[in-house]
């Protein structure tokens, strides 16, 4: 196993490693608190709108798929065609904060705050750190569209993806296991 | 790997997780998890191209697995 085997620049796999390591102390801290009171936590999970999130993860997959047409595209040489997928994986990441926005707002009306229960302190603290990525995310794939150099829209749509998986990795600790 | 056929199978996972969602349980816990295990898997391999670097896959598979199954541990218990 050698570290030049690995696609793209090692220090995007440093990021996505560590981005892995942050979250899944976060989830498993939320695990461990929910020991506690796991009628609570079930109760105030509960609450959540699941299928807000399962529209969200669509979404964010599509994006995802909109990111790795676009390092395609640049590879081979359709600039074009790459700026497009790039436009749209963005889109997604706008649909996909569009969704959470709405989603906290229909929390927030029905009571459910950040501290309403702890259950809540952990949703809002680790979806709201993903979606700090998501717009993050979109900045990078706006930025690796103007130069359009393969190894940068590689890069970008690395950071994409990683995003994408840490959703779909938080989402059952978060949304799904009561 | 068929970029599309990556995609589609996300969405399928996805579906699946929707669909299992509505039960409850250890077992049902069990199939989120191992879903969710393969939601990942395949966009290590497929869209960060680790399929390329099996042995980097596993580096990063592996201890997401004992991760997931660390998270199923504690909502089972």
């Amino acid at each position: 196993m050698r570290i030049q085997d690995l696609p793209g620049e090692p220090v995007i796999w440093v990021l996505i490693a560590s981005e892995l390591l942050v979250f899944a102390a976060a989830a498993t801290a939320m695990a461990a608190v929910r020991l506690t009171d796991p009628a609570g936590f079930a109760a105030a999970q509960s609450q959540l709108h699941g299928w807000m999130a399962a529209l969200n993860t669509a979404i964010l997959v599509t994006s995802g798929f909109c990111a790795a047409l676009a390092e395609r595209a640049c590879r081979r040489g359709d600039r074009r065609r790459a700026r497009m997928t790039l436009a749209l994986a963005a889109l997604g990441g706008v649909g996909f904060l569009a969704v959470k926005i709405a989603e906290y707002a229909a929390d927030l009306r029905a009571g459910l705050g950040l501290e309403t229960h702890p259950f809540f302190t952990f949703y809002y603290l680790i979806t709201g750190f993903h979606a700090a990525h998501v717009l993050f995310g979109i900045g990078v794939l706006a930025l690796v569209a103007i130069r359009l150099r393969a190894e940068e829209v590689q890069a970008g749509a690395a950071f994409w993806h990683m995003v994408d998986l840490v959703w779909v990795l938080i989402l059952p600790p978060v949304y799904l296991l009561g | 790997m068929d970029l599309h056929r990556i995609w589609l199978t996300l969405l399928a996972l996805t579906a699946a997780t929707t669909a299992l969602s509505f039960g409850s349980g250890a077992v049902v816990a069990a199939g989120l998890v191992a879903l969710a295990f393969l939601k990942a898997r395949a966009i290590m391999s497929g869209f960060l191209h680790l399929d390329r670097a099996p042995e980097w896959r596993t580096a990063f598979t592996l201890p997401l697995a004992l991760w997931l199954v660390l998270i199923w541990g504690l909502y089972a218990l």
